[in-house]
């Protein structure tokens, strides 16, 4: 017994070190294999592009300014934003319903939902791509069908564009909205809209004042998760879009293992994480939430 | 102000019958109890008349006007929920404003009204507060104030007190009777706490099985309740058996443990014949030995300051629960006579 109690009361220095302890497999982790890398790719930003060699002499800011001189670039950039921007907007409009019935449905159809949400993530992501390469492509199964029952002359452009980006994009997002979407519906009490409709409010604005403002931070956490696998999406965009559209993440691939010049990708891959993260700081302001911070 | 009529009220769930066919009128201004133990109907009948439950069968009349088609956001109710449902992302101010805006106040008249009913719920410096900053009580005080300052026709309450501790339950109690009566709003109140009911209603309606047991004032409820059910629920209760011995122009006349007790006469009730009577702990006197009463012992005696409480088994069998004032002290094991007046001798019915 004393033994027991002698252990469970440490002194006040080693309290502090059980914390450290259990976060340090997840910091070094990080460290090692984000950080320190990132600080690599920082650095190779500013290398001169080099001649047979990964990366030549002294240090230069050439690479930023080719890429801020250059409109193809820029609009690349923005392209890749508005094709996040899309799969984003779409899976916070498709997901929100069936988060809802997740959330709220009866248990029967929630363990059908739950496995049906999830199955997206359950095919490899190249045979996934393939898949919908097969559904979408000019003599795909889509563009066949509508076809053969006559209802297009030819075939629409369903691949080669941002459109079938997007489409393949939602799908396998989608669960990374719903998730946490359900997560929050689930932590506002339904006895908060009775309330709302016993003061006055219809369905609709007892949701749009209520409901909704206290499903925030499951939307925020939904379309921040969405937004930026949007942005760093490779395989998907490079099958899909082809050599006809490309986003930055295929663009960087190209410029460090085509072409070979770590530099400029570099460069490239650090102007769309920057921005990335610039958007994610900008919408997490904006959607801050002021009773969440106060607190006695 | 509103006079509100239930007429033969049912809430019908496939088989079950929630609420079976309840009529009520609640008076203008009235505060009047649903009291029951859960599954009672009490609460779907509530929901009923908010709105929120769509009645099966029957008539809600506000003021005559059948309100049963009506949706909930356009009955001008005021509701308190049990765990206060106060909406957590908006300040007391906004939690009070909202359905001011609904009603589309003025800005100006919207400030003044909330500011006095604010001030009516002693919650005047915290206007700014989010609930999460708020005690149980203050967030109880705050559901209250936004119920209302819409002011609207009927305030229902839904076990509000029933997440308070039990000092605070008390204190709420007198304050939100008080506030009532300051205000003249029609008031329904559901509770299964009868200590509740009882202080703070005009009247009571008992429910059991979805069925109206027994309506009236609190003293009619306690003192003469109509049935076993009734008489078991509010309050606590010996049950004493008798003997019918005559039945006279009208009345019966009934031999107990406890001397002769009379009852008005009932169908179905025949001299010979047994009966259960209800007697309340506090109605029981006890005496020193050899007085006159029933004989018997004192079992248990349970001290609460106020009150002793003895457990007192009658040489003829009966065990009964005793309350009395500290003034009169016995012992465990002490022999005592046990009287009670005949009057408090309440007749429920044939024995079972």
């Amino acid at each position: 017994m004393s033994a027991a109690s002698a252990a469970v009361a440490p002194a006040p220095s080693r309290l502090r070190l059980g914390p450290l302890v259990l976060i340090a497999p997840a910091a070094i982790l990080l460290a090692v294999f984000l950080v320190i890398p990132y600080l690599n790719i920082l650095l190779m930003s500013f290398r001169a592009p080099g001649q047979g060699t990964p990366y030549g002499e002294g240090f230069t800011i050439a690479n930023y300014l080719r890429f801020f001189s250059d409109g193809f670039y820029i609009r690349q950039v923005a392209n890749t934003l508005w094709i996040g921007f899309l799969c984003t907007a779409i899976c916070l409009v498709v997901g929100f319903p069936v988060a809802w019935q997740l959330a709220r449905g009866s248990p029967r159809f929630r363990a059908i939902g739950y496995g049906l949400v999830l199955s997206p993530l359950l095919v490899g992501i190249v045979i996934r791509s393939y898949g919908w390469t097969i559904l979408l492509g000019n003599n795909g199964l889509i563009n066949r069908t509508l076809t053969n029952i006559g209802l297009i002359e030819g075939p629409l452009p369903l691949m080669y564009n941002a459109l079938g980006i997007v489409i393949a994009l939602v799908h396998v997002f989608l669960p990374f909205m719903i998730l946490p979407l359900m997560a929050a519906i689930q932590g506002v009490d339904p006895s908060l809209e009775t309330a709302a409709r016993s003061l006055g409010a219809s369905r609709l604005t007892a949701f749009r004042r209520v409901t909704l403002p206290l499903c925030m931070p499951g939307i925020q956490a939904g379309c921040i998760l969405v937004f930026v696998l949007s942005l760093s999406a490779y395989v998907t965009p490079s099958l899909i879009g082809g050599l006809r559209v490309k986003t930055m993440a295929v663009t960087v691939v190209d410029a460090l293992i085509d072409t070979f010049q770590w530099p400029w990708g570099s460069a490239l891959a650090l102007i769309l994480s920057v921005t990335g993260a610039l958007i994610v700081v900008l919408f997490a302001r904006l959607t801050r939430m002021k009773w969440k911070v106060a607190r006695t | 102000m509103t006079v509100v009529r239930i007429e033969s009220l049912s809430k019908v769930y496939g088989a079950v019958r929630a609420v079976d066919r309840i009529s009520v009128e609640i008076g203008d201004g009235e505060f009047i109890s649903l009291l029951g133990p859960s599954g009672c109907g009490k609460t779907t009948t509530l929901k009923m008349i908010a709105g929120f439950e769509e009645a099966s069968e029957g008539a809600i009349r506000f003021d005559g006007a059948d309100v049963v088609r009506v949706p909930a956001e356009k009955r001008d109710i005021g509701m308190v929920f049990q765990n206060y449902a106060l909406f957590p992302h908006m300040t007391v101010d906004q939690n009070l404003a909202f359905g001011l805006e609904m009603r589309r106040v003025p800005r100006a008249e919207m400030r003044s009204r909330i500011d006095r009913v604010l001030e009516m719920v002693q919650l005047s410096g915290f206007s700014g507060r989010y609930p999460s900053q708020l005690s149980g009580g203050q967030q109880q005080r705050v559901a209250l104030a936004r119920a209302l300052v819409i002011e609207p026709r009927i305030l229902l309450l839904d076990e509000p007190l029933a997440n308070l501790d039990a000092k605070l339950r008390e204190e709420m109690r007198v304050f939100i009777r008080d506030l009532q009566r300051r205000v003249g709003i029609t008031t329904v109140y559901v509770t299964h706490d009868q200590a509740e009911a009882m202080t703070m209603s005009d009247r009571v309606v008992v429910m059991f099985g979805g069925r109206i047991a027994q309506v009236g004032a609190p003293a009619d409820i306690y003192e003469r309740p109509q049935n076993l059910d009734v008489a078991r629920f509010v309050g606590q209760v010996n049950l004493v058996s008798g003997t019918v011995t005559s039945a006279d122009g009208g009345t019966l006349a009934i031999d107990t443990a406890f001397g002769r007790a009379a009852a008005p006469a009932r169908d179905g009730l025949y001299p010979g014949q047994a009966v259960t009577l209800s007697l309340r702990p506090e109605a029981i006197g006890l005496g020193a030995p050899g007085k006159a009463g029933a004989p018997g012992r004192v079992e248990a005696r349970y001290y609460s300051g106020s009150l002793i409480d003895y457990r007192v088994a009658l040489d003829g069998g009966e065990t009964l629960h005793v309350q009395s004032f500290p003034t009169v002290a016995f012992a465990e094991g002490d022999r005592v006579s046990v009287h009670a007046p005949a009057d408090r001798l309440w007749l429920i019915g044939a024995a079972q």
